[in-house]
């Protein structure tokens, strides 16, 4: 679905994402892991073109992104902010609107994909429709982020660590419900995240990045298990540490 | 009070019809520009540099360019599309005003526009906005309080400053503040602040509350303050289509500088040629003195008086010592008419001319009673002089005859510097000879003993436009010539500025007598 061909991005001497290849398949999430400036998010916003590539294609549904107008593309391609970004001036339903409009939607079909993307993320339309962005909650507004992405029916989604502000009770249940959403609704998806446990848990496939580089790629049982570099072993060894010591206090035998 | 309040509604509707066409223009130049800044790199500096530049001249000085600038332009479009552009009176205040209006805006406009999260940008673009669209939806509306808040600032300021732009010949309500500063008629000055602060207060509010009740979707706030904003847009519009439709036949436009003996003398040339000619005349006043020259010689103005020392001294720029008064009214007729077209219609009979003057009871004291006298003493002694005098050939001459070393001279506005006289700020003044507030403070004029000051006939100068169109015009103010006496004219200025009569009511009262009597001796040809 999502193809990246020895993807590469300068910053002048600086090389932020050096000859990147990367596949994600229709329906798959794919983690892209890694340090702060690692070139995961870098890598993310140049699948929409919100950076643009210094050399290297992009293909979403073998279609060469380069070939579209920016807007164009990115009208397509949910994308969920890290700084989530909902526009102040503007309430719930009209941030969640905002693409559908801009692709110009009947208003019916909008007002219905809001309300139903709102239930979708736990919100009632009714309270929350018309509430301002700085009346709500740290984890509702992420919601309402995560609502935006969606509310185009894209077929893939890109996420920039989406939880990452959130309390941990929070960040669990919005994890668990954001996995039901994407299986349901059969988005392919890129999920950006320096969180071990969380591209453990959420990831189809796991891409570790370091210094722009691609240091492996593989299910979390691949990564965890054969990890190819001492990197990722390193990586790895943190989740296996806190599961252990987890067992440990419970009584249990660490398992592998 | 009550005649003054009498001529707030046309003061205050040309206050309108100059701030708030400018504030219009100001915004629609300074948005665009601001957007413009933002978006292209290297942009600002010169922009915003340029309107701050314009900010730091002094708004008076900033309209008194604004007049030989468009006249120079009037020119120009004269000759290109068949046009002329008025060098003074309204189109100079409106460059003026629309000039200062900018810069709030703009710098409010770029400050407004930079200061949005980036985060918030870039999430406008990841929805898919084109730059356009991400401008008009995000930037734009969170730029808006900022952005408004320039607005408010430059309203303040346009209505503010628009109470200058009575010297260069627009009317507002300025007017009440000049003349009355002029003539020691405090009500007017009060008048015309309290409308000013009013009228700038209202607009501030106004436009507060449209922007806050649009941006907390208060639609009943929208509704009252949009409203209240495009009634006065409208009432406006109007004002400038009423004029237009009453103004078939276009008034003969009388000037007058900025004192009273000014005020009574266009007063009286204009009740005067409504009576005989019925022609409708309109009043410029408290123009600065050059200006009012400048404005007959383009035919911006059709009629003022002047004084034949003064044309003498700063129009010809002659220092030499003046010949005897018919001779210096003769050579100025003549230069008048050969060199700028304009008529000299008569001399009124006075002279109004440059004297020193110190008080009575001070003179006495040191035994002065001729300048001559005063250069002995000059030494212990401070003058104050009008904005012009010091630099004035008129007191080149007097420093040279008579080398008046003063221990201090101070410039102040001619309407204070009698008060400073008669107070013992000052020892010496820069007095007008016909000056009713000479009588007033009990003030002695010094013997110009070796005649340097040239005479000052008060003359009534018409433009070439109106001797070759209106003759009858001429006609009608010819019984005036001669007809008043330096007596005649302290008294009327001595009622104005004293007992607080107006301008109007002293010339209605002396053209009743013209009828009835028989005019003095005529002095003048």
């Amino acid at each position: 679905m999502i193809q990246l061909e020895n993807l590469s991005k300068q910053y002048g001497d600086l090389t932020a994402v050096d000859g990147l290849d990367l596949n994600v398949a229709r329906g798959e999430l794919l983690v892209l892991l890694g340090g702060s400036g690692c070139g995961k998010t870098t890598t993310l916003k140049m699948i929409n073109r919100l950076v643009e590539p210094s050399a290297g294609t992009v293909r979403i549904d073998g279609e060469d992104t380069s070939a579209l107008a920016g807007p164009l593309l990115r009208r397509r391609v949910g994308y969920a902010f890290q700084q989530i970004g909902l526009f102040p001036h503007l309430d719930v339903a009209e941030n969640v609107a905002v693409t559908p409009r801009l692709l110009g939607w009947q208003e019916d079909r909008v007002r219905e994909r809001v309300d139903a993307l709102l239930r979708l993320v736990e919100l009632e339309p009714q309270t929350f429709r018309g509430r301002w962005p700085a009346q709500l909650s740290g984890g509702q507004q992420q919601r309402v982020g995560l609502a935006r992405a969606f509310a185009a029916e894209p077929e893939v989604v890109l996420l920039d660590e989406p939880f990452g502000s959130l309390d941990p009770i929070t960040r669990d249940r919005l994890q668990r419900w954001f996995q039901a959403v994407r299986r349901e609704l059969g988005l392919t998806a890129v999920f950006v995240t320096h969180d071990m446990v969380e591209a453990l848990l959420l990831g189809d496939r796991i891409a570790v990045l370091d210094a722009g580089r691609l240091l492996q790629v593989g299910t979390p049982d691949e990564l965890l298990l054969h990890p190819a570099h001492e990197k990722v072993a390193e990586l790895m060894a943190t989740p296996r540490r806190q599961a252990a010591a987890i067992d440990a206090l419970l009584g249990r035998p660490a398992s592998a | 009070m009550s005649e003054q309040l009498a001529l707030l509604p046309g003061f205050l509707t040309a206050h309108l019809q100059l701030a708030l066409p400018a504030l219009l223009v100001a915004t629609g130049i300074s948005i665009p520009l601001g957007v413009l800044v933002t978006r292209r790199q290297g942009l600002e500096p010169g922009v915003v540099g340029t309107a701050s530049l314009i900010q730091t001249i002094p708004s008076l000085a900033l309209l008194a360019i604004m007049v030989p600038a468009l006249a120079a332009l009037g020119a120009v479009t004269e000759s290109v599309f068949g046009f002329k552009l008025r060098g003074i009176g309204y189109a100079p205040a409106f460059v003026a005003l629309t000039l200062y209006g900018i810069l709030p805006i703009l710098r409010n406009t770029v400050t407004g526009i930079e200061g949005v999260d980036p985060a918030l940008v870039e999430a406008a673009r990841g929805v898919g906005m084109t730059s356009h669209q991400q401008l008009r939806r995000v930037e734009f509306p969170l730029a808006m309080p900022v952005i408004v808040a320039g607005l408010r600032t430059s309203a303040v300021w346009v209505v503010g400053i628009a109470t200058l732009s009575t010297p260069v010949g627009a009317t507002s309500l300025g007017n009440f503040i000049f003349s009355g500063l002029q003539t020691r008629n405090f009500d007017a000055v009060l008048v015309g602040c309290v409308a000013a602060a009013v009228l700038a207060l209202t607009l501030d509010q106004l436009i507060r509350a449209l922007e806050s009740g649009i941006r907390k979707r208060r639609p009943t706030r929208v509704r009252l303050a949009g409203g209240a904003l495009v009634a006065l847009l409208l009432f406006t519009g109007a004002s400038f289509v009423a004029e237009r439709a009453g103004g078939g036949v276009r008034p003969i436009e009388i000037g007058s500088k900025a004192f009273t003996e000014q005020y009574v003398l266009s007063e009286m040339l204009a009740q005067q040629i409504t009576a005989r000619t019925g022609l409708p005349t309109s009043a410029v006043q408290s123009l600065g003195s050059t200006v009012a020259f400048d404005a007959l010689r383009t035919g911006d103005l059709d009629l003022y008086v002047d004084y034949s020392g003064t044309i003498w001294a700063t129009i010809m720029e002659r220092s030499d010592l003046p010949p005897e008064r018919g001779r210096v009214l003769d050579e100025v007729t003549r230069f008048l008419r050969d060199e700028h077209g304009i008529t000299v219609v008569g001399a009124l009979g006075f002279e109004n001319t440059y004297a020193l003057g110190m008080r009575a009871d001070q003179a006495r004291e040191l035994g002065i009673a001729s300048i001559g006298d005063l250069a002995r003493h000059a030494g212990g002694l401070e003058i104050g002089g009008d904005y012009e005098f010091f630099q004035r050939t008129e007191w080149e001459a007097l420093e040279n005859a008579y080398a008046l070393p003063f221990r201090r001279q101070r410039t102040m506005d001619p309407a204070l510097m009698y008060q400073a006289v008669a107070e013992g700020e000052v020892d010496v003044i820069s007095a007008y000879s016909t000056d009713g507030r000479i009588a007033a403070y009990d003030l002695l004029l010094l013997e110009d003993d070796r005649e340097v000051i040239p005479p000052y006939d008060a003359i009534v100068l018409a433009s070439q436009e109106l001797a070759e169109e209106h003759p009858e015009v001429l006609d009608a103010l010819r019984p005036l010539i001669g007809a008043i006496d330096a007596d005649a004219m302290q008294r009327m200025n001595l009622a104005v500025d004293r007992d607080g009569a107006s301008a109007g009511a002293m010339a209605r009262r002396f053209l009743g007598s013209l009828e009835t009597e028989p005019p003095p001796r005529s002095e003048s040809p």
